[in-house]
Formats: C-alpha cells, structure tokens, sequence
C-alpha cells in the first residue's frame, strides 16, 4: 500500500511541477484591441508600489497558463510575456485582453476582476521584460 | 476501505494546486463568468428556513460539482437531500445544468444560455431557483418523496459587468414532464461588488480584497395555468462571499420571504474548493496527453 501512495505521490508531483516556458509561441492576428482601448494609459502609473499586488494576483491567476515567471507555457499555447513582441504592446491593450479573454484559443475572461486589480496585474507584466 | 479513502485523499491533495476562487457570491442569480476550462469547483452548500406557521422547518444540504469545459462551457452536477423537523432525512435527487457563452469578447450586455435536467421529488428544498408557484413545505416528506419532479429547465441570463460592479439577470422557463403543472416561469436579480478593488501586495485573509458585498431577488411568476404573481414566493436576499484561501470560498446569504407563500426566512450557506488543473492532471494519471 505504501507503495502505491508513494507512485502516486511521484505522479502528482510530476504533474504539479510542470516544465513551463514556450519557445513556439505565435501570436493569434486575429486578437486586436480597439484602438480606443489600446490608448488607454494605466491609472496605476504613477504608483509602482501597487505592483507587488499585481505580482500576487498573477500568480494566483495567470501563472497557472503563463508560468510563474511569465514564459508561457508550451502545451497550453500561452504567450511568453517577457517577449519584446509581447512587451512592445500597450497597457491599453494589455488591459483589454486581460477583461476580454480570447475564449477561442482558452484563455478567459477576467472581467471579473475589478478594474483596478487588472491595471494592477498590467503594472506587474510590465516588470517581466527583459532587460 | 480506508486505504481507498487514503488513497483518493492523496490524489484530492496533490490535485489542489493553488488557484484564486473569485466565485460569485450568489446563490440562486447567475452571470456571464464562466468556470476557468479545466477547473474543477466542488461545493457544499446548504439551505434552511425559519419557517411561518404551518410550515416545516428543514435543513437541505446539497454537493455541486462544477467543471470548466472550455472557456465559453460549464457544465455542473448536483446532488441533494433534505431532513425536515420531526420527519425524516431523505435524498431529492440530482440535476445536471450546462451553460454556454456564445460570444468571445465582453459586452456591455452579456447573454449566457442555460439548460438543466432536474431529477427530483417534490421534497427537493435547496431552492436553487423559484418557478411557477411557491413548493409545498407542510406536507411531510413520506407524501412528498413519491411526487417525481422531471423537469427541463431553461434560463436566458444576461449580466453585465460595470465599473467593479455585477448586474445580472435571469429569466427562467420550466417543464415539469412528471406533472400537469404547465410552463412555469421564473426570474432572478442580483447586483454585486467587492469590497476592495486594489490587491495588497500581502497575503492576507482579512483584506477588503477578498470580500463581495451584493443582493439578489427571486421568485416565481406563475406557470401557462396559472399566470402572475397569485401563489409565488419571493425573496430579497443580500449576499456576502470571503475568499479565505488562494482556493476556497465561504458565502452566507439571508432571504427574506416577500409573501404569505415564502419562507419567512431563507439562510444559505455555501463553501467552494477549487481544484485547477483537473482536466489535465487526471488525463496525466490516467497516461493520457492533456
């Protein structure tokens, strides 16, 4: 029996630790923000100290796709968001697809989120580019 | 049997990935946010009353068992039961509910359709939804239990996001195939917000943050034999949800009946665990790519 739980243990913890990162990330052509939403400018600007919240939130929401430190991961398709070609898009336009998802390739909608919670995790994106 | 339940146990651990259970805080409204595909949210919940005169008082505990299909597609099970005071406990049967998001992006209306299978007897008290006319809460349950209750149930539900605030509503259309009872109809209104709308960079299990504050109305609107408001409960009902963990949610809500049909008072509690990832991590154990 001890046997079995340890298997399954060894399994669970494969599954839970993931490899992350996604060297073959393409960009869907088809997801544009309006140009009225992607000029939009982050009210959180001018308060960087609120991205440490934006790091909290990420990780309990976004990590699960993006990996904690932003990579994307390959199986899930999702975008590698330290990226020049990811990091080059505006907040407006960061914002908006966090709000409107893009069902069709899985990831969803976090209107839920308050807004200032999305601006947040916006500010805390900004933080993954490279150097 | 232990070293099943050990075992089941290990595997429910190990699957509990961390995850942010925002979950609305309604019980009976519905809006647009879907279950994340995937995810998989199991439910406790309960319903009771305080009753008026000639009315029982019950305790109706039911599990829910909801699973992200896809991003626009969440299908949920449920089972329930009931045990009313002075009688007996027993169980009320199962309902299978799916909902589908039909468009990709936000809008400032947000339509969702819904469609349910309901399995029951006529001693089911969770009151997930009110239709048509108000339930018998008098007669005892060994009268109650043989009254089958098959019925499809379909609800338009259109929900709007504004600002940090959650407007929803839903219109419910019934049939009863068991029963003479006609078309019933239905309807829910609920209007919610959190509390706290910037995150603390902190852990915290006390942050405004993890607090939703909001109200929903309910009630039945009578059926194609019997249409309007004539027998029909209807209730007011603030809603609170405390998320107390990165995967866990406690609600509570008090319903006020508005009428001689209603329940005096309605008291639900609900707890939510999130397991994220299941799809994949049981298609992993079972050998499969996810």
């Amino acid at each position: 029996m001890k046997q079995i739980v340890w298997i399954m243990m060894s399994v669970c913890v494969f599954a839970v630790v993931s490899p992350a990162q996604n060297p073959t990330y393409q960009q869907d052509p088809t997801w544009h923000a309006p140009a009225e939403a992607a000029s939009r400018t982050n009210p959180l600007a001018s308060r960087p100290q609120t991205a440490a919240g934006g790091h909290k939130l990420f990780v309990r929401n976004c990590a699960e796709c993006h990996g904690k430190d932003g990579t994307g991961i390959e199986k899930k398709h999702s975008a590698d968001l330290q990226l020049p070609v990811v990091q080059m898009q505006s907040d407006g336009v960061f914002f908006w697809k966090i709000t409107n998802g893009n069902t069709g390739r899985g990831m969803p909608s976090f209107s839920k989120m308050p807004e200032l919670q999305r601006w947040q995790i916006v500010l805390y994106i900004r933080t993954l580019k490279q150097p | 049997m232990s070293k099943t339940i050990h075992s089941a146990l290990v595997i429910l651990i190990c699957l509990a990935a961390r995850g942010f259970a925002q979950e609305s805080p309604f019980f009976v409204t519905y809006n647009h946010h879907m279950e994340e595909p995937g995810n998989l949210d199991i439910e406790a919940s309960t319903t009771s009353d305080i009753p008026r005169a000639g009315q029982r008082f019950y305790f109706a505990p039911y599990a829910e068992f909801e699973y992200g299909v896809t991003a626009q597609w969440t299908t949920e099970f449920y089972l329930e039961s009931q045990s009313s005071w002075n009688d007996s406990t027993v169980f009320t049967g199962w309902r299978l509910e799916n909902r589908f998001r039909p468009l990709h992006r936000e809008h400032w209306i947000n339509p969702v359709l819904y469609l349910e299978y309901e399995n029951l007897n006529e001693a089911s008290r969770i009151q997930k939804e009110a239709e048509g006319e108000a339930p018998d809460v008098s007669s005892p349950n060994a009268v109650l239990t043989p009254q089958l209750d098959r019925e499809l149930e379909g609800k338009l539900i259109l929900s709007s996001d504004y600002h940090d605030w959650n407007i929803a509503e839903n219109f419910i259309v019934a049939k009863n195939f068991s029963q003479s009872e006609g078309v019933e109809f239905g309807y829910s209104f609920g209007v919610s917000r959190p509390l706290g709308t910037l995150a603390s960079g902190a852990d915290c299990r006390f942050c405004r943050e993890n607090f939703t504050v909001g109200a929903e109305i309910y009630g039945g609107l009578g059926s194609t034999l019997n249409l309007g408001l004539h027998d029909t409960a209807h209730y007011i009902a603030p809603v609170l949800s405390w998320a107390i963990s990165d995967n866990s949610t406690l609600r509570f809500s008090p319903g006020f009946g508005l009428t001689q049909e209603s329940d005096a008072v309605l008291i639900r509690f609900g707890y939510t665990y999130e397991i994220q990832n299941f799809g994949s991590r049981i298609s992993k154990l079972f050998g499969r790519k996810p």
